[in-house]
């Protein structure tokens, strides 16, 4: 479904990314791990058709990026750090803003059922920049699955999440991919990367150093392996859960 | 914050209803590239709705202008009916970068404008939208700025001829100003350099537009005058929204 192949990103004389190749199939959950400066974030804003690649290929669907970037959009939901949402409009007004952009038929019915989904419908009047940051995160997931796409992209999705956020996100992560969308998620969260997904990648230095079948190795073997391919010790977190 | 309320009823469906079907009609919704631009002003206005931030700064701002300049010509009557349409553009152009930067920070706010830019639309709509919602906001601006400068300084600003060219001159000059934040809409000192770019670029549009509600205000008109300002005018208008429609595009994605 995403098809990588020598990727290059660079700003100016500075390679951020420098050739990368990863392969994500139909129905697959690959999250990519890496320190800070990795190119993380670099990658998914070029799979997310927001960044035009320096050098090499992104398919997706078979549809080669950024030619048929137009194409491809219908079938990428994102879900970032930011919330893409704004504040001062209601939790439905949100959703239908996007419904209208995607147009959607049966759009209220849609809202209202994403909502119910995210456990949001008692609030959906509320303004978004009353809720916690956990609720933010619940419509950030309806936002980007209401067109029911076929690739979910996300982009540090635990950022400043509880555990309580935390665990609720998990099992709406876990739906999702039940439901057959293909996932690829990058993140600093260890633990959370390595108990949803069925592969891991290690991105470093702006290149797939290594990737990991989920249960090929135990925790404790996959953070050995990701401070030796990194070079970076895991954050205590990650540790103390293991 | 709960913008309205009350417990979950049918009432409540038939308002979600309401909202979903605020894109007008069939064949708007047949057409993508309108049901963009629909959806963009759409959420502009319900923003507005929610906040009033936009319009009421903008007038704000106008009126503490106007009433400075006001005691500041006092003295001079005549001469402030005389500097009175300059007065009238200067004002709009100052409280107009407000608006603008208003309109983009909604979109920076949450990097908002990602989302925008992921969803399947053309790029063009998102300028023309963003031209239509802040034209709308500049107008109403304008009809406050009318009756104000119609008290203090006891001109015709009333005249269709004048609104007409305030129209189209609000038309250009947001036009331009959409295509200026835009590209300045991730550097750090955007708000600098809006006026900076912006004020320069609007020169050739509000020269005549200037001109002509000046000589639309005289006893004895020249009406080929005023007609040959219009036409600058608009002509400024149709050049600048075909470049921003044209480049949009480049703007958002580089």
């Amino acid at each position: 479904m995403i098809q990588i192949s020598g990727l290059v990103k660079q700003y100016g004389f500075n390679p951020v990314l420098r050739g990368v190749n990863l392969h994500v199939s139909k129905g697959a959950f690959v999250t990519l791990v890496g320190p800070n400066g990795a190119g993380k974030s670099t990658l998914m804003r070029i799979v997310a058709t927001l960044l035009k690649p320096t050098a090499g290929e992104v398919k997706i669907g078979g549809w080669l990026m950024p030619q048929y970037s137009d194409r491809v959009r219908r079938h990428i939901g994102l879900v970032s750090h930011q919330t893409l949402l704004y504040g001062d409009l209601t939790a439905a007004e949100n959703l239908l803003f996007f419904a209208k952009l995607y147009r959607l038929d049966h759009s209220a019915d849609r809202v209202a059922q994403a909502l119910k989904r995210v456990g949001l419908a008692a609030r959906e009047r509320d303004a978004v920049r009353t809720f916690s940051r956990g609720m933010m995160q619940r419509l950030t997931i309806a936002r980007a699955t209401l067109h029911e796409p076929d690739v979910l992209l996300l982009d540090e999705p635990y950022t400043g999440l509880d555990q309580d956020a935390s665990a609720l996100l998990d099992s709406l992560l876990k739906r999702e991919s039940e439901n057959g969308r293909t996932i690829l998620m990058i993140t600093h969260d260890l633990v959370h990367g390595l108990n949803l997904c069925d592969r891991v990648a290690i991105l470093s230095r702006g290149k797939i150093v290594q990737e990991i079948a989920n249960g090929e190795v135990s925790g404790s073997e996959f953070l050995d392996i990701y401070a030796a391919q990194t070079g970076r010790t895991v954050g205590m977190a990650n540790k103390a859960h293991e | 914050m709960r913008h309205k309320q009350g417990g979950r009823s049918a009432w409540q469906t038939r308002r979600m209803n309401k909202l979903a079907q605020s894109t007008p009609s069939t064949s708007l919704r047949d057409n993508p590239f309108l049901t963009a631009v629909w959806a963009i002003v759409w959420k502009d206005l319900q923003i507005e709705k929610h906040t009033r931030q936009t319009v009421s700064v903008m007038v704000m701002f106008s009126l503490v202008t106007v009433v400075m300049f006001n005691f500041a010509l006092e003295t001079e009557l005549d001469a402030a009916r005389n500097v009175a349409t300059g007065l009238l553009w200067a004002t709009i152009l100052l409280a107009g970068t407000l608006g603008l930067n208003r309109s983009l920070a909604i979109e920076r706010e949450n990097q908002n404008i990602d989302a925008i830019l992921i969803a399947p639309i053309d790029r063009r709509a998102i300028y023309l939208a963003k031209v239509i919602s802040v034209t709308i906001f500049t107008l109403l601006l304008e009809l406050v700025l009318v009756f104000v400068f119609i008290i203090f300084f006891d001109k015709p600003f009333w005249r269709p001829i004048v609104l007409l060219v305030l129209f189209l001159g609000t038309v250009g000059y947001v036009a331009a100003g959409v295509l200026i934040t835009s590209m300045t809409m991730q550097t750090r000192s955007k708000e600098v350099l809006l006026p900076i770019l912006l004020l320069p670029l609007v020169l050739p549009l509000i020269l005549p537009a200037a001109t002509a509600v000046g000589e639309s205000m005289v006893v004895a008109p020249e009406a080929s005058i005023i007609r040959s300002m219009v036409s600058l005018v608009a002509a400024y208008d149709l050049a600048i929204l075909a470049s921003g429609l044209f480049t949009y595009h480049l703007v958002v994605e580089s």
